[in-house]
């Protein structure tokens, strides 16, 4: 499954430095920070910019209180005669020194208190946890109101009560994120470097869980203000100071309302209500910026809507027709991803043909573009990814053309995936076996209850787990069962196309053989074809008819295996197949290829292998090669191949490996 | 013939296994689970060593007892020659900086937050090795360097997520070099990394053998990768070495029928290529249920029926190269049709 995130993702990064960046690009955070930047200039810059000061003693007159606003007093007075818009200032002062001096205290003992217990874990961890559940359950509030009461309403009052009653979702949080770093293998390796605790903590931990923790304290100041505006309205505010909730509430207890003083009443709220949101959208667009994996998963949704492009049409040409008509036609297929740059384009142009009963395999680096060619086909794209071009011919239909319901009886019934992970791929809480029973069920209603059960338990006999094992859960199995588990989930349906996308990568290769052998046995039997994303060409020659050579986003080379294994013709091809340890020749060292797969934002303007190729010439840099045949169907794009090239290049590129 | 940076001796490690509910309300005793079982061998400077293994053979287990990270049962482990278990606290934390790990992934062991020269500094730092800042720089560089990270200058600063996985694996042995270790020991050092920069990696490692006399035991699944790489391989099951020797006469010429198993159905790129794959059936079984005789006889292809109450040891061969089977012994079956025809079969493959 991260592999499928992973396509998703063009510039994978955690550093909080990058974050900084993403919260100035998100228009909520501009904006929130902006307000709270106003209130702290007014609370700051109160003195100077206050027509009045509220705290002198005045002589009050009849004729001074409640009076609307006027040029004199541009919000009016309130029952004091006092300017409003004066103690609007000042009051600022006060919500925002409760706010930020509570929110400190909040996350300074919620902090120690969730990294000590995520950190230590045992007997300690969940005693602290035990008294964090306790905090996180009593009425807030109440409490607050009954201790400020009690204790007596000074300002150290209200900002003590406020911090440490709240800092229990502060520890939970931290909590969390440390339990998760604390895991981590940077951690684990600290450790086997030999670091104390000290050190893990101030070098590892700390510095991950700080950025949630500063998103998590802008939070808590919003709700710290509320709380401390909420006191003073009920009165329990400190009477020596001026707050916007004790403003309300005498304008309340004042009969301003009967006055019809509204300019006393709507002032503070507004004030109110400006800083809490200001702060909270703050706070959220941080969290956001600093938690991305907080985004929907791709696979929840149907993509209802395809953005087709203008020239989608069949365009027949460098591929040679099979003997029969193919399962599938893969028609230039061109997968887009929104970028704040502007569209990358991950899959290019590519086309190939998928025949009945036979195993296709697509390779390449991590990167190419195979598990996203797979995923656009499926429509199973991630958020931002887009089929902007081509044709996907199944039957009579045109996948792409497809309205989504359709599209999802035929995926799974008729064209099934096994991916990556299998583990995470199945349902944890429910038995293994009435997983596979409700796959058959979903595309068959017409089977009843008994009859799926006894179909499933068949294919758990068939890929070789056994129908004793159909009510075991998904953790008893051991990763080939689970693999094994996948794979009948995916025969469920009797489908006519498996694709299965490196099915074998995590599992140890005797649990590896095993799994290609049920897998060729099953297409053999059931006449179903196999699309096989590896990155493994041993796996290829052993078990694929054709494969599809896929560099960059676009397809490098494809034909029969044992012809592209004999004479590849694009240099990455030979590259490839010189960096593949062979134990027929043990004594071989491997080559690998300088550098990596180009990065989607970053794309050559010619050919995409062009920077780490050794017989790259100046047209290479300008141009994309188009697919040059050659002989018996093999296809590779690569100008040494054009009748037309440069004969010192040819001769130089000699592609023999 | 140099003296040996590590020598393991008839070491086992046991751990409690978990006992169910009934178990525990008639107060019976956790089954212990023998993750290695009287295991030895050596490695020499500048020697490759490749223990082989599937999940379950007890290879992570071997290579932890190598770090020092958790104590033998019974037998001894003595790094330069002297014996991890008779070390004082002081003397044992001492001795691990000259054994350095490689983690498997590259990806996920390095601190994102960490720029490449903080992390190869980590462990100087944290053993207080070198004083003085401009100590520290230099013993970084020069680690980068061998490292092969070249200009240092333009690795330093940078970031684990700028670097590609073969870099950071690079990264990864650099913070190891920067102790000057004596022994590396590689877990899974490239099965992350994609094949085009494996053999980065496994050159890199070579080369430090072969350069620096650094001696690295390399643990891996996959008997391809190591081939051309490793001087010795100990290819281990269930807890036990099974066959060990030159690493090419074991590629070549494998005696124990699970060595050939392991070897018949490594994929070979080459379509054309005639072959019947061992496929054996079900999985390696449960540390806690070892079988009786020798353990690998449920799923050996050839067992016969001294193979359920023999547990063979490892029977020398010739020329260092020693295979734990009862077909290769003394008083081997032979090539007696009763019992030999299997073998025969097998050795085909």
């Amino acid at each position: 499954m991260t592999a499928l995130v992973e396509v998703s993702a063009p510039t994978p990064s955690a550093s909080a430095r990058l974050s900084w960046r993403r919260l100035l690009q998100r228009p909520m955070g501009v904006i929130g920070g902006g307000m709270l930047l106003l209130a702290l200039l007014a609370a700051v810059a109160a003195p100077f910019i206050s027509p009045y000061d509220p705290y002198a003693p005045a002589r009050v007159t009849v004729f001074d209180i409640f009076q609307p606003p006027s040029g004199a007093h541009l919000l009016g007075t309130d029952d004091s005669g006092k300017d409003i818009l004066s103690s609007l200032f000042y009051g600022a002062r006060i919500s925002l020194l409760v706010g930020f001096a509570a929110a400190a205290i909040t996350t300074v003992i919620g902090g120690l208190v969730g990294i000590v217990a995520g950190y230590r874990g045992g007997r300690i961890g969940i005693g602290l946890m035990s008294i964090t559940d306790f905090f996180l359950v009593i009425p807030e509030i109440a409490l607050q109101i009954v201790i400020v009461a009690i204790a007596g309403q000074s300002l150290l009052n209200i900002i003590l009560v406020i911090g440490l009653l709240g800092w229990a979702s502060t520890a939970r949080l931290v909590r969390s994120q440390t339990l998760s770093v604390r895991e981590r293998k940077f951690v684990l390796r600290a450790r086997a470097i030999g670091a104390g605790d000290a050190h893990i903590l101030r070098r590892h931990v700390v510095p991950a869980v700080l950025p949630l923790m500063i998103a998590n304290t802008v939070l808590v100041v919003s709700l710290a203000i509320l709380s401390e505006s909420t006191l003073a309205f009920i009165g329990l505010g400190d009477p020596t100071v001026i707050s916007w909730g004790g403003m309300l509430n005498h304008a309340f207890n004042r009969s301003a309302i009967t006055a019809g003083a509204w300019w006393a009443l709507i002032p503070p709220g507004f004030a109110i209500v400006w800083v809490v949101l200001g702060t909270t959208l703050l706070g959220t667009a941080l969290e956001d910026a600093l938690n991305p994996r907080l985004k929907r998963h791709h696979l929840e949704r149907e993509r209802s809507l395809l953005r087709r492009g203008g020239e989608a049409f069949l365009r027949r040409g460098s591929l040679a027709p099979g003997p029969a008509a193919p399962v599938l036609e893969v028609r230039n297929l061109t997968v887009e991803f929104d970028s704040p740059g502007g569209p990358l384009r991950a899959v290019d142009d590519v086309s190939f043909d998928l025949y009945r009963g036979e195993t296709l395999g697509l390779v390449g680096e991590s990167g190419c573009g195979k598990t996203t060619t797979i995923l656009g086909l499926l429509r199973l794209l991630p958020p931002g990814g887009h089929v902007v071009g081509g044709t996907v011919r199944y039957g009579d239909d045109d996948l792409l053309a497809l309205e989504p319901a359709e599209m999802r009886s035929i995926r799974w019934a008729r064209l099934s995936l096994v991916f990556q992970g299998a583990m995470n791929a199945l349902n944890p809480v429910r038995p293994v076996g009435d997983q596979v029973a409700e796959a058959i069920r979903i595309h068959e209603p017409r089977a009843g209850r008994r009859e799926a059960t006894r179909r499933a338990e068949q294919l758990l006999e068939r890929v070789g787990i056994g129908r004793a094992r159909y009510r075991d859960y998904a953790h008893q199995y051991s990763g080939g069962m689970r693999q094994r588990a996948m794979i009948a989930l995916a025969l469920a349906c009797r489908p006519d196309v498996i694709m299965a996308d490196e099915p074998t990568t995590a599992l140890d290769v005797m649990i590896q053989a095993q799994i290609l052998e049920l897998l060729s046995e099953l297409s053999g039997e059931m006449g179903m074809s196999v699309v096989l994303v590896t990155h493994d060409l041993g796996v290829v020659a052993q078990t694929c008819d054709r494969l599809v050579v896929m560099y960059g986003g676009r397809v490098a080379e494809q034909g029969a295996t044992a012809q592209v294994f004999a004479s590849p013709q694009h240099p990455y091809t030979q590259r490839l197949l010189g960096s593949f340890p062979d134990l027929a020749h043990p004594e071989r060292r491997l080559e690998g290829i300088a550098g990596t797969p180009p990065r989607l934002d970053a794309m050559p303007p010619g050919c995409p292998f062009e920077p780490r190729c050794a017989f790259a010439f100046d047209r290479c840099r300008e141009e994309v090669p188009p697919l040059y045949p050659a002989g018996d169907g093999q296809v590779a794009s690569c100008f040494l191949l054009d009748p037309r090239a440069p004969s010192t290049a040819s001769t130089a590129g000699a592609p023999n490996a | 013939m140099p003296e040996p940076v590590a020598v393991v001796r008839d070491v086992s490690v046991a751990f409690q296994g978990s006992r169910s509910l009934l178990d525990a309300l008639r107060l019976r005793p956790a089954p212990p689970i023998r993750a290695v079982d009287g295991v030895s061998f050596s490695v020499l400077p500048g020697e490759v060593l490749a223990i082989v293994g599937e999940s379950g053979s007890g290879k992570t287990t071997t290579a932890n007892l190598l770090l020092g990270l958790l104590p033998a049962s019974e037998g001894s482990v003595a790094l330069e020659g002297r014996e991890l278990g008779r070390l004082s606290r002081r003397e044992l934390a001492r001795m691990r900086r000259s054994v350095q790990m490689i983690f498997q992934d590259p990806y996920e062991s390095l601190n994102p937050r960490m720029r490449v020269g903080d992390i190869v500094a980590e462990p100087l730092r944290v053993h207080r090795l070198l004083r003085s800042a401009s100590e520290i720089r230099a013993r970084v560089r020069e680690a980068l360097e061998e490292a092969g990270l070249t200009p240092v200058d333009a690795y330093l600063r940078r970031l684990p997520f700028e670097l590609s996985g073969g870099q950071r694996q690079r990264v990864a042995i650099a913070a190891a070099l920067a102790m000057r270790p004596r022994l590396l020991v590689a877990d899974e050092p490239v099965s992350m990394l994609d094949v085009s920069i494996r053999a980065e990696v496994l050159n890199l490692l070579r080369a430090l053998a072969d350069e620096h006399d650094i001696a690295v035991v390399m643990i891996t699944h996959d008997l391809s990768t190591v081939a051309a790489y490793a001087d010795r391989i100990a290819v281990m099951y269930l807890g036990r070495i099974v066959e060990t020797g030159d690493a090419r006469t074991v590629l070549t010429d494998p005696q124990h029928p699970y060595t050939r198993a392991l070897r018949s159905v490594v994929p070979i790129p080459d379509p054309s290529a005639r072959r019947r794959p061992v496929i054996l059936a079900g999985e390696t079984p449960d540390p806690s249920r070892i079988p009786s005789g020798c353990r690998f006889h449920p799923r050996c292809p050839v067992a016969f029926d001294r193979c359920r109450t023999v547990d063979p040891p490892l029977f020398d061969l010739g020329g260092g190269h020693e295979a734990a089977c009862l077909l290769v012994g003394p008083d081997a079956p032979g090539t007696a049709p009763a019992d030999g025809g299997a073998p025969e079969a097998i050795r085909e493959s």
